[in-house]
């Protein structure tokens, strides 16, 4: 499965640093368009905190609505970046070495992204930071740990934490590479990022060592982010259709799935901006799409087990929330659109080898997922708090308002944005593990035909 | 912290066989605590302020229809399901059996209102104001919350500390049914329904009017409910929140279908 | 056989078994006649002859009318089951990410198909237990007790007619069925070249089998696209009958027990347990089967790397499924905690999570066990254990709950312990899938024949600067 002519050294380095060392046509007009979305956002969000949040249609019962959605969301896309590096890596997967370092940064700027969100939700957000942090800065008070609102920091800020670790360390590297080819300020600041790092036998073994033993613990974090994120919902008692068990695995596996699929979007988006047909083949975005046909079906059988023990008690309130995701109209047309987006339209294309190589198809199926997998989070938390109670007095269905819509528009700019700026201080794919990729390729000759060949570890 | 030398444990049983649905205990909460005014826009927004509110459901098809009432305020459950959720310690259970909301210390993170199974919660969405000359009405004892705090009965805890202070600080008395009737310190709804529907009462007292309804719960629990010898029950009591708000049944002198 | 070896893999990490002595060599040691062999025919024969006892000892004197006697069948039927619908499996998904080392693990997790077929006839007591979904003694306006158990199948007045039974039946001759397909479609290739080394009914046997097979391309192509799609049929089929069973026959008959997430967690425990038991019939093939040459070491050291990962997957369930059920404090919910965790079964949930965490998770953390052949087989070993105590936790547990149409426990049961024909009804369905097994491998080859010759023309070892590497090859 390798595809494309062998590269050189300095063929890579020259194509990977590229966009560092020449600012590409389309990077000033793109920011430029982020920037203008940021701006009218980060002016509603000073609206919002100023007025409160009645600018917003959330009320009584729906107070979670749009931004909780997105949060859980941007969160799930996080899930791609140790999918990626971490576990192929483990699992010594060949095809991985062109996305781990998008993977990765995504992940950070997700992770940062959908921080956001739950701070900006919050009735007073000034009082949050201080009373949320892990001391007892009034009166001997320390945050409630027995709520998974406080269970959400610790997670995130972990995976956060070992996420960037993950990512400078992987880039130590391709730091000297930068060092050795720039002057004046750029020259200094890479030359303290780098390290001190010259390359030697003994530098490139614990390089190695970290990157395996950071692979190994970030799984169980991983695994953890979004169960915790999904235990916000499952821990909740009154409302019956997010008390379900499954939860934590329903979550982080329709993390992965939209991770993944927004990971090889990027990667097509970057192959197509930066030229880099060589590095990012019809291969790798072959197997990405194999691997998520495994992830959509392993969704879909929990998304099943779901909503079968919510009806399988019978009990009216949990009938009455799935009779509204299912049959009552406009949420029944969200839910149908869902379900098809998320699983029937992409793996019915990733099913087929020509529809995984052809990049426009993979494209439309990988934003349908993402469609879908927004959509999930808000027919999850919304119908759930809509008809939540047996007391039908009090139920109320929920639409966005305008403030809402921008803010969660404006994340999506902001993670772009994010990527964008990376793009042009550090190496969107890692240099040495597309040379190392190259030095192990080999052939083999089996009866008549050459068959290409790599050499293994393990 | 310890707020009297007596112990309490309130409690309050909401007879449905009395009540007719006159909204007397939701106008005088509003009053009592400083609600805000719930115009139309706030009906509208579905954000209307109803610390108790009264459900009403409507049974049959016309004309035979009836109406069935039932109030529904904060449960004040010993094992709250708000409780555990917030993040900031906001909302805890006080050894008075009440659940309390502090509200300089909410952050509005509105879990607590996902987590009550009773909606009895309430979110400020926007910064209560009232017209200029209602503002003379507002009562001086409970604080105004501002916006991005979550709120809801109290019981009027400010009635029972004013009657703590008066009767059992000052006189070294206690608070009984009696005195608390007498000089206002029961919460607003109980003394303002017409057909004493409510009835609110220390349950540590022996001789309150509660007393043998409480009892009754306690001697049977969900699983000997056909054991019950008063007309008692808890809303969603399945849920095991031990609410300290028990129901008594309707008992329908004309059912539907008879004439 | 030259041994090679890089720093830090001992000597026989990966094996290159000669393409043109492959054929003999197995066809020798399937017919041979040997010691440890016969020793454990004779054992699984006795476990057959005690479980037939307890079984007809327990028919006559408890009959079928009375599930709560049943427990403890069940709950070996489930271990039983859950192993071997799932070893089939392991081939499948392995072929699918084309793991280089899977090559000798193939036929013998194939070869659980033949004992699939026996699961069925071992299902009908379980079958004919199963109480009703419908409530006999329902009174309306009765209090607390439901016109229906609470089950997966939906009907008119929430009564089914024989649904569970009928689907429970029919699903898993789906699965013997299609696992059967993907075992003939391996074994095509290999009986074909095999008949010529074989002799008697054996070669009948295998003339039979193997059809018109002459291995062109268009063959191999057919056979590879068979494979791939009866496997990811099987793959759903598993998945969808290890739900189903677990819903009937554990989740539905204690009050008030509504999880989703417990068919996962059933799922991953029989995987865990399927990969453990071939590692342990791997390493009993390597040791006294005379495989040496065929199982390499990369073998156990890639597959100890799952073993650690779905114990550690288990675990998480499991924990997830507690914390949802801890933190509400719901009634329901708490009594169906000590029920199966904390009180009546509190020390078989402890042993289960020794065995089916602590033990593999410590053995597997260390690269110098994984390593070796007996450290993952031990592990295997220890999550046997986990999964036979899980399967006691929850079917014993859910077969004596008492009443099944409560809207929760009230009281929580206590624990029942087997009696003497208990004990020998599990003997009997162990040796009766350990009996049908080892008739299997003796009349059919153990090791998948064209996947280790495809495996030798994939794979060499070559040097690259100053060290020696595996090379394997990727055509596709």
């Amino acid at each position: 499965m390798q595809e494309g002519r062998p590269l050189t050294p300095t063929e890579v380095n020259r194509d990977l640093l590229r966009p560092i060392l020449e600012t590409p046509k389309w990077f000033w007009p793109a920011i430029a368009v982020c920037g203008v979305i940021l701006l009218i956002a980060a002016v509603t969000v000073g609206y919002m905190i100023n007025r409160g949040l009645g600018i917003t249609n959330l009320n009584r019962p729906v107070v979670w609505g749009f931004f909780i959605t997105n949060f859980v969301f941007w969160i799930g896309i996080s899930h791609a970046g140790v999918m990626l590096s971490a576990i192929l890596r483990l699992a010594k997967a060949e095809w991985r070495r062109p996305a781990t370092r998008a993977a990765e940064v995504l992940t950070i700027f997700s992770l940062m992204t959908a921080m956001t969100m739950p701070i900006i939700h919050t009735g007073r957000p000034w009082r949050i930071l201080y009373w949320a942090f892990p001391y007892d800065f009034a009166r001997g008070i320390w945050p409630n740990v027995r709520t998974p609102l406080i269970w959400d920091p610790s997670a995130i800020l972990t995976y956060l934490t070992s996420s960037t670790l993950f990512v400078v360390i992987a880039l130590v590297p391709d730091f000297a590479v930068l060092r050795d080819r720039t002057t004046g300020i750029s020259h200094q600041i890479y030359s303290l990022l780098s390290l001190g790092w010259q390359g030697n036998p003994r530098q490139w073994k614990l390089q190695v060592i970290a990157g395996v033993l950071l692979s190994a613990l970030i799984l169980p974090v991983f695994v953890s982010v979004h169960s915790i994120v999904s235990w916000d919902f499952g821990m909740a008692v009154a409302v019956k259709s997010w008390h379900s068990t499954i939860f934590a695995p329903y979550f982080v596996v329709g993390a992965v799935h939209s991770g993944v699929s927004a990971v090889a979007f990027v990667l097509i988006l970057l192959r197509w901006a930066y030229g880099w047909q060589a590095y990012i083949r019809h291969e790798h975005i072959d197997a990405l799409g194999r691997l998520l046909v495994v992830v959509a079906t392993g969704w879909f059988y929990f998304f099943v087990m779901e909503v079968i023990f919510g009806i399988y008690g019978r009990e009216a309130d949990e009938i009455a929330v799935r009779a509204l995701q299912f049959t009552i109209w406009p949420i029944s047309a969200w839910t149908f659109i869902f379900v098809v987006t998320t699983y029937f339209i992409p793996v019915a294309l990733w099913l087929s080898r020509s529809a995984r190589r052809n990049l426009w198809i993979m494209s439309i199926a990988c934003i349908s997922v993402n469609i879908g997998m927004w959509l999930e989070r808000f027919l999850i938390i919304v119908p759930g708090l809509a008809n939540r109670q047996v007391f039908t007095f009090t139920w109320n269905m929920y639409s966005p308002s305008i403030p809402e819509i921008i803010i969660v528009t404006a994340t999506f700019a902001l993670v772009t944005m994010l990527m964008l700026l990376f793009s042009r201080v550090f190496p969107l794919i890692p240099l040495y593990d597309i040379k190392e990729g190259e030095i192990l390729k080999t052939e083999i000759q089996i009866g008549r035909r050459v068959v290409p060949a790599t050499y293994r570890e393990d | 912290m310890v707020s009297s030398r007596v112990d309490h444990k309130w409690g309050m049983v909401v007879d449905l066989d009395r009540c007719t649905g006159c909204q007397a205990c939701v106008v005088a909460c509003q009053a009592e605590n400083n609600l805000p005014i719930n115009d139309k826009a706030a009906f509208l927004q579905k954000r209307a302020f109803e610390w108790i509110r009264i459900e009403r459901y409507w049974e049959g098809e016309y004309p035979n229809v009836k109406a069935r009432f039932i109030p529904i305020m904060c449960q004040h459950c010993s094992n709250a399901p708000c409780e555990p959720v917030c993040p900031v310690y906001a909302t805890y259970q006080s050894d008075e059996g009440l659940n309390v909301q502090i509200y300089n210390r909410c952050i509005g993170a509105r879990y607590c209102i996902n987590n009550c199974p009773y909606q009895v919660r309430f979110f400020n969405f926007w910064h209560p104001t009232w017209p200029a000359s209602f503002e003379n009405y507002l009562n001086p004892d409970v604080t105004a919350r501002s916006r991005g705090i979550t709120e809801k009965c109290t019981f009027c805890v400010q009635r029972l500390r004013r009657g703590e202070l008066k009767v059992e600080r000052t006189e070294g008395g206690r608070l009984n049914d009696q005195n608390m009737a007498e000089r206002n310190f029961m919460p607003a709804c109980s003394q303002a329904c017409p057909t004493n529907a409510l009835t609110f009462g220390d349950q540590m007292d022996k001789s309150a009017k509660i007393g043998p309804y409480f009892d009754d719960v306690n001697a049977h629990d969900i699983h000997h409910e056909h054991d019950r010898t008063t007309r008692s029950y808890l809303l969603l009591e399945e849920l095991g929140t031990k609410p300290n708000v028990i129901y008594l049944k309707k008992i329908d002198q004309y059912p539907l279908g008879e004439n | 056989m030259a041994e090679h070896s890089t720093s830090h893999f001992p000597a026989d990490t990966w094996v290159f078994p000669q393409s043109n002595q492959v054929v003999n060599e197995v066809m020798e040691r399937t017919t041979k006649k040997s010691k440890v062999f016969v020793a454990l025919l004779l054992i699984s024969l006795t476990l057959l002859a005690l479980g037939i006892i307890g079984f007809v000892i327990r028919l006559t004197g408890q009959g079928l009318s009375d599930y709560s006697s049943w427990g403890y069948y069940m709950a070996a039927f489930s271990f039983v089951f859950m192993i071997t619908s799932s070893a089939p499996l392991v081939a499948v998904a392995f072929r699918f990410t084309k793991s280089h080392w899977r090559r000798p693990l193939s036929r013998v997790s194939e070869l659980f198909a033949i004992v699939g077929v026996f699961n069925i006839l071992l299902f009908i007591p379980m079958v004919i237990v199963l109480p009703s979904i419908a409530n006999p003694d329902f009174v309306p306006g009765a209090h607390g007790e439901l016109a229906a158990r609470r089950a997966i199948w939906l009907g008119s007045s929430g009564v089914p007619v024989g649904a569970p039974g009928l689907w429970n039946i029919l699903s898993l001759a789906g699965l013997a069925i299609t696992s059967l397909g993907i075992l003939w479609l391996s074994l095509m290739p290999d009986l074909a070249q095999s008949k010529h080394a074989v002799s008697g009914f054996r070669r009948a046997l295998y003339g039979a089998l193997s059809g018109r097979w002459y291995g062109t391309k268009r063959q191999w192509i057919q056979q590879k696209t068979g494979l791939c799609l009866l496997g990811g049929f099987y793959f759903m089929l598993v998945v969808f009958v290890h739900f189903v069973i677990v819903s009937d026959y554990a989740m539905s008959l204690i009050a008030g027990w509504k999880d989703s997430i417990l068919p996962p967690l059933y799922t991953i425990i029989a995987f865990q347990n399927t990969l453990g038991l071939l590692l342990i019939i791997l390493f009993v093939l390597r040791k006294w089967g005379g495989y040496r040459e065929y199982i390499g070491m990369s073998l156990f050291w890639s597959a100890s790397k799952i073993m650690l990962g779905l114990s550690l997957l288990w675990t998480y369930h499991l924990f997830a499924f507690f914390m949802t059920f801890w933190y509400g404090r719901l009634e329901v919910e708490s009594s169906i905690l000590r029920y199966l965790m904390f009180e009546s079964y509190s020390v078989i949930f402890w042993t289960n999570v020794l065995f089916s965490f602590f033990f593999p998770f410590a053995l597997m953390v260390w690269n110098p066990i994984r390593k070796t052949a007996w450290g993952p087989a031990l592990a295997g070993l220890s999550a046997l254990v986990g999964g036979f105590l899980f399967s006691i936790r929850i079917f014993v547990g859910s077969f004596n709950a008492g009443d099944i149409y409560a809207l929760a426990l009230s009281k929580v049961p206590p624990p029942v312990f087997p009696d003497i024909w208990d004990v020998f009804m599990v003997l009997g369905l162990i040796g009766v899938p350990l009996l049908v097994y080892l008739i299997s491998i003796k009349l059919l080859p153990v090791m998948s024949i064209w996947e280790i010759k495809e495996g030798s023309m994939y794979q060499k070892m070559d040097k690259l600067f100053r060290g020696e590497y595996l090379v394997v090859a990727k055509p596709e």
